[in-house]
């Protein structure tokens, strides 16, 4: 592969990359689609010397007829070894090979690759998720069970025949007797909206590709306005298109703040000729897949759409620091933000926090538990996921999700503020496929509501971004499915209206299975939040961190 | 039948209610002994009625007084008929499998749950879950419930078979007879009802027209339960088809999800209709964002194929330090222009023979591709040898710019001959008579005959006049000439040897005049030489000693020698020995004397060191650096007017000399016709581009100039093999005749940017670029 037989430190043989594309001569029709198609061009076609010895029986050889070296050429497709064009294993190639020959495979073996993507002393970027594998199969939400099945104990509860009102509160609760008192004074009742618990967490426009984020978009209209479940959608920190904050399904979004501000001008601008409050404003402290860390939308992704959505010229870097930048106490910047964005509806709108998993949240949470405008607490946790981040900050950087969420909800079960302070949960929440049990489990450890972003990609846009190491290229923009691209001859293999199609599948089915775990434990008419008693885990130590039951 | 006839069980006894099981036992033990109509009195006792095939198919009657518990009739048998004088308690006719049932009054809730068979008539309402889970047997009649008046809520859940009937006659809700949320689950039967609704399971069940055939069912049917109910009075009032509707469970076919609008039609008529036209971001964008296949063309590929022919620079001719397209030369030969490919030369040097052919180490073939993968080169000597026969191009007519070139040698002759093609003047001044510098005075005669350079000198004669300087230049003579010439070229070489400031210095024989003395036979060494410094003009004063009967060679360095080549394998033919390091101390009568205290004997001592440029005659205007000119890369002194090249600026191979005058004379070319100098922009082709695969690597020489030119890689320059345009997937590739050249276009419209054409071209002219980018 490489001229003269010399290496480099950094060069590397098929063997020693993570993805290995094996390719079959015989099937193939060197038909030119997986060369076309490779997001990386981490395969090419080759020209490949066969050389072809004859000999003739020994009893036959003659003057005239000896031994011979025939050289012939013939061509196949072959991966390259040059750590720059590594195969990323997407298998888009596999997927528009006419005659199934080519497809890559994970190595069987620690890759050597790893140590050879900080080329110019780049520590390795990328998008998707933490990859490092949990010591167990599944993470611990996974194995978490659901113990308490009332069969006579309690009415029985039939998912396919009763009537469920699945639905959670967000904003500041205030308890019953303050709420008669106000409503007798007349006094400002914080804003609370009933909505579904499960919501597409923050992914901006720009992070996702415009295609995609119209269909995640439309789905979550369609869900609320013809199947009647309020389902919400976060912008994330990206702004958010004109038209949607002048249209009515403003109501089913909810506006992201975070370091960058980007965008918040143009909202501020739609502000007078708005029809509808947005669902909620939520504050972005932080992120559960690279804590602490900021973000970078390269000026090359920086298109017109993009610059007009976010209120910038186009071309030009566009950093979200890690923090925000006037930021000095959390006394003082959470109270600012909060009051600041309250203040922009009327205080018509519930204004929340979202941080990462930290073991500093509980002190996030005594701050917010005093101030009688924070209308809830996001918590992002370590496994989720990102558009763009160094690998440390993903691999190694946060807090899991079910511990620090439970801590918090029993602070709040200590200072008696539980029903008052609707605490949200994401990252990882269906890492594994299993949505309604993760979110099942982390409402019933305290969570009035889960946050899914990774899912939402996987599920409703087909997103092959694994745990292994797949994909994982949204910061580059070459997304094979169009989902995180911002050039459309990417983005525009997405459908918006098959994504669409695609949420409204996932938050039906989510309903179901919602249903199938909620109705055995005699749950219809309220989400069971904090509902621990019926949760149990075959781990003691987990059971005792997460004080739940412990069985085997 | 009269009461007295009946045989009577109370559920009473001596002012004691009787458990269940105790009148259960009462009623099969009098059926047993032959009682056929029984009359209970019942006190909430379950399950009255049910289980009676103890009469075999003789017909029981049950008659219920009182108030009945749960489940009358349950289980009950095809022989058994069970009359409720009044009302009934919960799940009447469970599991029902065949008894007729008649209630005098309202039914609690689930009544006829699970039922298989046999009917229940109701003359009054039922409470929740009526009729719920109920199937029908093949092998039997479908189960029926009647009711007169109205079902309560989840009537009908997970049905499965049987017939209901509500009449809506006084039903307890007037707005609706069926309740809320009926037929959830519902998976066969069918519900005849009269009156309103307010909904049922359209997922599950659906409303279907009552054909006659249903209608006669229904009607004769309703006769025989408003006997039953004794409200015989009812018939004519409730037998009017027009106020009966039919309820029919979906076939599983027929199933799906609740009947909504597609996200198709949403998108068109509730999304875009509040957003506007294009949706989310249509007032933004202008350009369109419906869906496209993953294989795209046209203006949608994100990668195209473009054919950059002759935009890099092969390799052997980016090494070539004269710039010579050697793959230029090849293509001539593979064309069958043999006499092209010869004179072609000539325009970049006018030595092609004499420095291609013998004296160069040939970079052209330490670049060459096939190199790179240890296939044999190209041999461009072969090509070098032949072109002794290179004819002397027509000269153009002279511009009447006149350039000066200071020294006969290579660079100085390169230079006045690629100016003199440009048809400017360039006159020679040289100190020797005869013109070429080293080639002619020190090169020695066994690396190349004298024949190939006189002929070649003989063209260079031709073309320029040579002035024969008698004595050294001085600072005067050369402003005179600056001021005669537009332009001053200095090419005077290094001459002035380098010596080692150790004693006996005087007595070591600088290489350059022994090269030069010996070439003219007039010096003489002994049996033992030492060379100081084991360089190539050392290995060259080596082989020279030797044929000039010298034994014993040594060559001397302080480093590992840098000697390579023709020179140092002609010096190691001839049994020199090198020797490193050693540092010299002393030139004795014995022989060089080391720092190290040794001698080695010697007859004769060599200083080959280095030379340096005599520069004594440089006016003021020209600045040097370290004992050379300082020049731009224009080969420009400091003086504007005086350019210098070759070993007077850096010391280097023939190539280089005559390639710096190859620069020169462009660059001055280009001032005198007032254009900005001009480089050679191009890069040079990347190795990996080109495809070695088609070349055998056992080949182990070349059989002539067409052997060779067969074997070249031509290296950025379209070979015409057409196995592009062959290989290409959509046939997107054609070729384009304009005029003399050609040209491969591809078709946008069918190309798919898989780079296939890139991958197979063996000169590396198809490159892969991404399209442009769409807003």
């Amino acid at each position: 592969m490489f001229p003269n037989g010399k290496i480099t430190p950094s060069t590397l043989s098929i063997k020693d990359l993570s993805w290995q594309v094996h390719w079959d001569k015989e099937r193939c029709t060197l038909c030119g689609r997986c060369t076309a198609v490779c997001p990386v061009h981490a395969i090419e076609l080759g020209v490949h010397r066969k050389r072809l010895i004859q000999m003739p029986a020994l009893g036959e050889i003659g003057q005239s007829n000896g031994s011979s070296s025939v050289n012939q050429v013939y061509y196949g497709v072959r991966q390259k070894t040059d750590p720059a064009y590594a195969c990323v294993g997407c298998a888009s190639c596999t997927l528009v090979c006419p005659n199934d020959c080519i497809i890559p495979y994970k190595t069987d073996e620690a890759d050597k690759l790893r140590f050879h993507i900080n080329r110019g002393g780049q520590p390795r970027r990328r998008g998707g998720r933490r990859n490092v594998r949990d010591p167990d199969p599944g993470g611990i939400l996974d194995r978490i069970k659901f113990i308490r099945i009332s069969m006579l104990t309690d009415p029985a509860l039939d998912a396919g025949r009763h009537e469920f009102e699945l639905r959670t509160l967000l904003g500041r609760i205030l308890p019953p007797e303050e709420n008669l008192k106000m409503l007798k004074e007349h006094g400002w009742i914080p804003p609370v909206r009933e909505i579904y618990p499960l919501i597409i967490g923050a992914m901006s426009f720009g992070a996702l590709s415009p295609n995609m984020w119209e269909g995640l978009q439309m789905g979550v209209a369609y869900l609320n306005e013809q199947l009647g479940m309020p389902v919400r959608m976060c912008t994330g920190e990206g702004g958010c298109p004109p038209r949607l904050l002048r249209s009515r399904f403003l109501k089913y979004v909810i506006l992201q703040i975070a370091s960058g501000y980007f965008g918040w001008d143009e909202i501020i601008h739609a502000l007078p000729e708005m029809k509808e409050d947005p669902c909620a404003i939520e504050i972005k402290y932080g992120q559960g897949a690279k804590p602490g860390d900021g973000g970078l939308l390269m000026w090359y992704k920086v298109n017109k759409l993009i610059a007009a959505i976010r209120g910038v010229p186009s071309g030009v870097n566009l950093p979200s620091p890690p923090t925000h930048q006037t930021k000095y106490s959390i006394e003082e910047s959470v109270a600012k933000m909060i009051q600041s964005m309250y203040m922009a509806w009327g205080f018509r709108v519930p204004v929340y926090p979202k941080i990462s998993g930290t073991s500093t949240a509980q002190s996030v949470l005594n701050n917010l538990a005093r101030n009688p405008y924070a209308g809830g607490l996001a918590i992002d946790g370590e496994d989720g996921g990102t558009g763009a981040a160094y690998a440390v900050s993903m691999d190694h950087m946060g807090h899991p999700i079910a511990s620090n969420l439970r801590d918090c909800y029993l602070t709040l079960v200590k200072v008696g503020k539980q029903n008052e302070l609707p605490l949200f949960a994401g990252g990882g929440v269906g890492k594994y496929g299993n949505l309604a049990s993760n979110a099942a489990a982390l409402i019933m450890l305290g969570a009035s509501g889960v946050q899914v972003g990774k899912y939402m990609m996987q599920a409703a846009a087909g997103c092959v971004g694994s745990e292994s190491d797949r994909c994982n290229i949204c910061n580059i923009g070459l997304c094979p499915k169009g989902i995180t691209s911002q050039d459309a001859r990417l983005y525009r293999r997405l459908d918006p209206e098959k994504v669409a199609e695609r949420v409204v599948d996932v938050f039906l089915s989510f309903d179901t299975e919602l249903k199938k775990i909620v109705a055995p434990l005699g749950r219809s008419t309220s989400l069971p939040i904090g509902m621990s008693d019926a949760l149990a885990i075959n781990d003691s130590s987990a059971a005792e961190r997460l004080s739940i039951r412990y069985v085997v | 039948m009269d009461s007295q006839h009946y045989y009577r069980i109370s559920g009473m006894e001596n002012g004691l209610r009787l458990e269940s099981r105790v009148i259960e036992e009462r009623i099969q033990k009098a059926v047993d002994s032959g009682n056929r109509y029984l009359e209970v009195e019942a006190f909430g006792h379950h399950g009255l009625g049910g289980r009676l095939w103890k009469a075999g198919e003789e017909t029981v009657s049950v008659r219920i007084l009182g108030s009945p518990g749960q489940r009358v009739g349950s289980m009950g048998f095809p022989n058994t008929r069970i009359e409720v004088m009044g009302p009934t308690s919960d799940d009447v006719g469970w599991l029902n499998a065949g008894a007729e049932i008649i209630v005098h009054g309202n039914a609690g809730n689930g009544a006829a749950n699970a039922m298989a068979q046999g009917k229940v008539y109701v003359g009054g309402n039922i409470g929740a879950r009526g009729m719920t889970m109920t199937k029908r047997n093949p092998r039997f009649e479908p189960p029926e419930l009647w009711v007169l008046g109205s079902v309560g809520d989840y009537f009908a859940e997970f049905m499965a078979g049987g017939i209901a009937v509500v009449c809506g006659y006084r039903p307890q809700d007037p707005g609706n007879v069926l309740g809320y949320r009926p037929c959830v689950g519902m998976v066969g039967g069918r519900i005849y009802f009269r009156g309103p609704h307010e909904g049922y399971s359209q997922i599950d069940a659906k409303l279907t027209p009552i054909s006659n055939e249903d209608w006669e069912w229904l009607v004769s049917n309703l006769k025989t339960c408003l006997d039953a109910i004794k409200h015989s009075h009812l018939f004519g009032q409730l037998a009017d088809r027009a106020q009966w509707q039919l309820l029919e469970a979906r076939l599983p076919h027929e199933k799906g999800s609740k009947p909504r609008i597609s996200v198709k039609d949403f998108h068109q008529n509730v999304w875009d209709r509040e957003l506007g036209r294009g949706g989310l971001i249509g007032d933004l964008v202008d350009f369109d964002r419906s869906p496209i296949s993953v294989i795209t063309s046209g203006h949608l590929r994100r990668f195209v194929p473009v054919w950059e022919n002759r935009e890099y620079v092969p390799p052997c001719e980016a090494s070539c330090p004269t710039g010579i397209p050697v793959h230029e030369r090849w293509r001539l030969i593979r064309e069958g222009r043999i006499d092209e490919a010869v004179d072609l030369a000539l325009a970049y040097t006018p030595f092609p023979a004499s420095i291609c052919g013998y004296l160069c180490p040939n970079l052209c073939m330490q670049g060459c591709t096939r190199q790179t993968v240890n296939i044999l080169p190209v041999d461009v000597t072969q090509l070098g040898k032949a072109s002794i026969k290179a004819k002397t191009p027509e000269l153009p007519p002279l511009t009447g710019k006149r350039i000066a070139v200071i020294g006969g040698g290579p660079a100085g002759i390169s230079v006045a001959w690629q100016l003199r093609h440009r048809g400017h003047e360039a006159v020679l001044y040289d100190m020797r008579e005869a013109l070429g510098g080293k080639i002619s005075a020190l090169i020695p005669k066994s690396r190349i005959p004298d024949e190939i350079v006189g002929a070649e000198l003989g063209r260079v004669r031709e073309a320029l006049p040579h002035v024969y300087l008698q004595q050294k230049l001085t600072q005067d003579d050369l402003e005179q000439i600056k001021a005669d010439y537009d332009f001053v070229v200095i090419a005077v070489g290094a001459q002035k040897p380098r010596v080692l400031p150790i004693p006996g210095k005087d007595k070591m024989i600088p290489a350059l005049e022994f090269l030069r003395q010996s070439k003219l036979d007039q010096v003489k060494v002994g049996k033992k030489v030492v060379i100081i410094g084991a360089g190539n003009v050392g290995c060259d004063a080596a082989t020279e000693a030797h044929r000039l009967g010298a034994k014993e060679i040594t060559l001397v360095d302080i480093q590992e020698p840098l000697s390579f080549g023709k020179e140092r394998e002609a010096a190691e033919a001839i049994g020199a020995s090198f020797r490193w390091p050693c540092f010299s101390k002393a030139v004795t009568k014995k022989g060089l004397e080391l720092t190290t205290g040794e001698v080695i004997h010697a007859d004769t001592i060599i200083i080959s060191v280095g030379d340096m440029p005599d520069l004594d005659f440089l006016i003021e205007s020209i600045a040097t650096d370290r004992g050379f000119i300082k020049v731009n890369e224009h080969f420009q002194t400091t003086d504007p007017k005086v350019f210098a090249i070759g070993d007077a600026v850096q010391l280097g191979l023939l190539t280089d000399a005559i390639g710096a005058g190859r620069k020169a004379a462009q660059t001055i070319s280009d001032i005198l016709e007032g254009k900005r100098p001009r480089g050679d922009t191009r890069k040079m082709l990347d190795y990996t581009r080109v495809k070695v695969e088609y070349f055998d690597p056992r080949l182990t020489k070349f059989d002539g100039v067409e052997e060779c030119a067969s074997q070249c890689s031509s290296c950025g320059s379209c070979r015409d093999c057409g196995i592009c345009i062959t290989m290409c997937p959509q046939a997107a590739i054609s070729k384009k005749e304009n005029g003399k050249d050609f040209e491969l276009v591809v078709d946008p419209e069918r190309c798919i940017g898989c780079g296939f054409c890139g991958g197979v071209c063996p000169c590396g002219i198809w490159n892969l670029v991404e399209n442009d980018p769409l807003e």
